[in-house]
């Protein structure tokens, strides 16, 4: 059985006009221990009700998501899941809980009812695997948005889940602080190898990732891995914006130049230099 | 036309907790000038803009602001004039939304000049058509129940009907996907068609770089110097000694100049560097 | 700077910043029920000395200890003054008088001495909020008292209320841009000014408040039950030196004030 496992899920919530609206319309998918998955889709396509589910903080009106086996809607089962599954949020300024940075990342170990010992190595650990060491007995109002975010992956890392959703958890961070996360995400994928759930609407970032899916009006448009760059319709249907580069990829191609689908600056400027210095060479 | 003469600015003065936010600064903002502040989080840009429309008063004996022919360190400034000339634009600007229907939200301000309910109104309608959105199927909802990217141009609508001649804008795409950012970025170019002079404050090189005919760099408080696009981020000393990104489309000229790839590393805009490829490789 | 911006704790380094928490609300304690006790000049002064040397040891400037006690000097000194004139002694003579009021020798010292004891009452709490941070005040109430919601609670408020109270500022900030007058003398005016920044305010910290209950039951939060905690407070030799030292000053003080107790006490030890 898969670790996070979604059958079928349907949710609805009432909005502002009194009217039911339909946030998810019978997901399934599954993702696997040390995964990295990019769940992407514009604002609107349900993404963020998503993320809650997946932890029981919302439970499905019709459907069933499992974590490790348990259903989110067994109360007694709450517990065990938020172990296993941590969340990170957009707002780096509605996470902390305390004035004090090493006491917030301490804040999910103390729920755990650990020993002071076992809290103290957790949270010295994971303050460092996130870059954060430093900073530890500094108050939240002196940090960049980029640093917050990271004490926040701090205080979900000291529970050690065995998956991690970041929540557009970059969506209000300055590119800076978009690449620091995303630099400490992956180190983390690869290290400990803990699944990773990249809630995104940032094309870069889902490049990054092994597996990518298409969340489009609350239904899985696509489930695949980077070969889905290559037909980036899928992306654009969903009202999603390609990265800079495969755009351009896509307009060089298009007078001819065939670079294929670069996924990132590199391999676009190598794919680009081999070919104008391939040129270049062939002419002379 | 504001003219920023050796200002500085302390926090908390005569406490133990004293910061000096702006050093001595001195700028000059030409009307129709789409002018840029960058800088990292902390170095003063927005206790700098806070100055434009007398939000932050000029402390005594620390240089003065003229705004046309308004001096802000006078000990009385006529407050209505000037922020019905200076219109600010904050960060999540959504958030100061507080009326009951989105016409009477964006009606607040023109009212607060002094306008007869007939001119507010109609101010309001022009503006909220101005920011793109249908006054008919808008104008009479709540603004708590749209979406965030329109609860963002209302927000804007609600400064653009008091007719400024200057726009101070802090962050106006922060926390918007691409395509909410591209949005709003090419209303701003429409809306400066009729307020000619825009001040940007963004941390977004990418925009800074296609948008900005001038850009200021703070760094600590200072300013580093005003340059126009081209030449700070065409220069690497430049952009090594005040500490400034390269906007994507840079980054990837200079890569492909390291590749050995003969390409101007000045371009500014996905369509340049489409163009200065297309010339490299002698692409028709 | 916002870290601090409720209470008004001076960051310095000192002997009394360095008592553990616990050990000052003890002391704080014991003082305040010590010049309740407090009746006569001399135990007063003593009093004084000692409470000027813990403001010496706090290194907090004796003016900022004044200022932060500047409306509190000021109803001070109109209550002496009116204990001072509505005195009455039947048994003296008035040392003067204009129509009702009267000036007894009695009132004076009566007078005097209840300025001094409220002087001596706010002075502490002061140095005490002055030398610790609120959240080190909240973990020396929480773990004397062994109340762990109370800890919660006010960590998260410590937490919002400066974040409150920024985005308070940043919303008037925008309306002000929009033209909103905020200094109408008008109360009613003023009320109404304030709408378009409670509303605003009132949905952010709503939604704040969802944000932060998601943030933590995710981490694991079921309530107090099962909870441990990293820091716990460790007395030092010195803080109990330094109670020892205010038990011998509460000693003292009680000795100096009720001298019969005292010359008995004497008395006793001779026989």
């Amino acid at each position: 059985m898969s670790f996070l496992e979604f059958k079928n899920v349907e949710y609805s919530y009432i909005g502002g006009d009194d009217e039911f609206i339909s946030a998810l319309k019978g997901v399934s998918f599954s993702v696997e221990r040390g995964e990295f998955v990019a769940l992407v889709g514009c604002n609107g396509s349900g993404k963020s009700t998503l993320a809650r589910l997946c932890n029981g903080l919302l439970t499905p009106d019709s459907g069933e998501v499992t974590v490790d086996g348990k259903l989110t809607t067994d109360k007694s089962a709450l517990f065990d899941i938020r172990k296993k599954i941590g969340i990170v949020f957009q707002n780096p300024d509605n996470q902390m809980v305390t004035t004090i940075v090493e006491d917030d990342v301490a804040f999910g170990p103390e729920n755990l009812g650990l020993p002071p010992e076992e809290i103290r190595a957790r949270v010295d650990w994971a303050l460092k695997s996130v870059g954060m060491s430093e900073h530890a007995t500094s108050g939240p109002f002196r940090l960049s948005g980029g640093q917050k975010q990271r004490v926040a992956i701090a205080g979900v890392l000291a529970i050690k889940p065995e998956l991690m959703i970041l929540d557009e958890a970059t969506g209000m961070l300055d590119p800076t602080g978009r690449r620091e996360v995303l630099d400490v995400v992956k180190k983390l994928n690869r290290e400990e190898n803990m699944a990773v759930i990249m809630i995104t609407h940032f094309m870069e970032e889902a490049a990054a990732a092994d597996r990518i899916i298409v969340l489009n009006k609350g239904a899985v448009a696509a489930d695949g891995g980077k070969e889905l760059f290559a037909a980036p319709d899928v992306f654009t249907a969903a009202g999603l914006d390609l990265p800079l580069y495969v755009r351009v990829a896509g307009r060089l191609n298009e007078i001819g130049m065939n670079i294929g689908c670069p996924l990132t600056v590199d391999e676009f400027a190598k794919a680009v230099a081999d070919k104008i210095n391939g040129r270049a060479g062939a002419k002379k | 036309m504001i003219e920023v003469k050796n200002l500085s600015f302390v926090y908390s003065p005569k406490t133990p907790f004293t910061t000096q936010a702006l050093h001595d600064i001195n700028l000059r903002i030409e009307t129709g000038d789409f002018f840029g502040i960058i800088g990292s989080t902390g170095a003063g840009k927005s206790t700098l803009v806070s100055h434009f429309n007398a939000l932050t008063k000029v402390q005594k004996h620390s240089g003065t602001v003229i705004v046309d022919d308004m001096d802000l360190s006078a000990k009385k400034v006529d407050l209505k004039k000037l922020r019905a000339k200076v219109g600010m634009v904050f960060q999540y600007p959504e958030h100061q939304l507080f009326d009951d229907t989105v016409l009477k939200d964006v009606m607040f301000g023109p009212k607060n000049l002094g306008l007869s309910k007939q001119d507010a109104e109609e101010r309001a309608l022009n503006a909220i058509a101005l920011v793109g959105l249908d006054c008919e199927e808008i104008a009479a909802r709540s603004p708590f129940e749209l979406s965030g990217g329109q609860k963002r141009r209302v927000a804007l609508a609600g400064v653009i009907a008091m007719h400024p001649e200057v726009l101070v804008l802090d962050e106006p795409t922060a926390g918007l996907d691409p395509k909410g950012k591209r949005e709003i970025m090419e209303l701003v170019l429409r809306i400066k068609s009729e307020c000619p002079t825009v001040v940007m404050i963004s941390h977004n090189m990418d925009e800074i770089a296609e948008y900005c005919n001038k850009i200021a760099v703070l760094k600590q408080g200072r300013v580093m110097g005003v340059f126009s696009p081209r030449e700070l981020f065409g220069s690497e000393e430049l952009l090594e000694s005040c500490g400034v990104e390269l906007p994507l489309v840079t980054e990837i000229a200079v890569k492909l100049n390291a590749l050995g790839v003969d390409i101007d590393r000045s371009v500014l805009t996905e369509a340049e560097l489409f163009a200065a490829i297309k010339k490299a490789g002698n692409y028709a | 700077m916002r870290d601090v911006s409720i209470g008004q704790y001076y960051p310095a380094i000192s002997f009394v910043h360095r008592i553990d928490p616990r050990f000052k609300l003890v002391i704080l304690i014991l003082y305040l029920v010590t010049v309740f006790f407090c009746d006569s000049f001399f135990s007063f002064g003593f009093m004084t000395v000692f409470v000027l040397v813990a403001i010496l040891l706090s290194r907090v400037p004796i003016l900022k200890v004044l200022k932060s006690l500047r409306f509190v000097i000021i109803i001070l000194v109109i209550t002496t003054l009116l204990m001072m004139i509505f005195y009455t002694d039947t048994e003296t003579a008035p040392l003067a008088e204009w129509g009702i009021f009267h000036i007894y020798l009695n009132g004076i010292y009566s007078a005097i001495k209840l300025g001094w004891r409220l002087m001596l009452l706010v002075l502490m709490p002061t140095v005490l909020t002055l030398t610790s941070t609120p959240t080190e005040l909240c973990d020396g109430l929480e773990s004397m008292l062994h109340i762990h919601v109370l800890a919660i609670i006010m960590s998260i408020a410590l937490r919002l209320i400066p974040t409150l109270i920024e985005e308070t500022d940043k919303i008037m900030n925008a309306q002000k841009a929009r033209g909103a007058a905020f200094e109408s003398r008008n109360p009613f005016k003023k009320i109404k000014a304030m709408i378009p920044v409670l509303i605003p305010l009132f949905v952010s910290s709503f939604r704040r408040a969802d944000d932060l209950a998601d943030a933590m039951d995710s981490r694991c939060y079921r309530g107090v039950k099962g909870r441990t905690r990293m820091k716990k407070l460790k007395a030092k030799l010195s803080d109990f030196l330094a109670l020892l030292f205010w038990c011998a000053v509460t000693v003292c003080v009680l000795f100096l004030n009720y001298n019969w107790f005292g010359w008995t006490f004497i008395a006793v030890l001779s026989i």
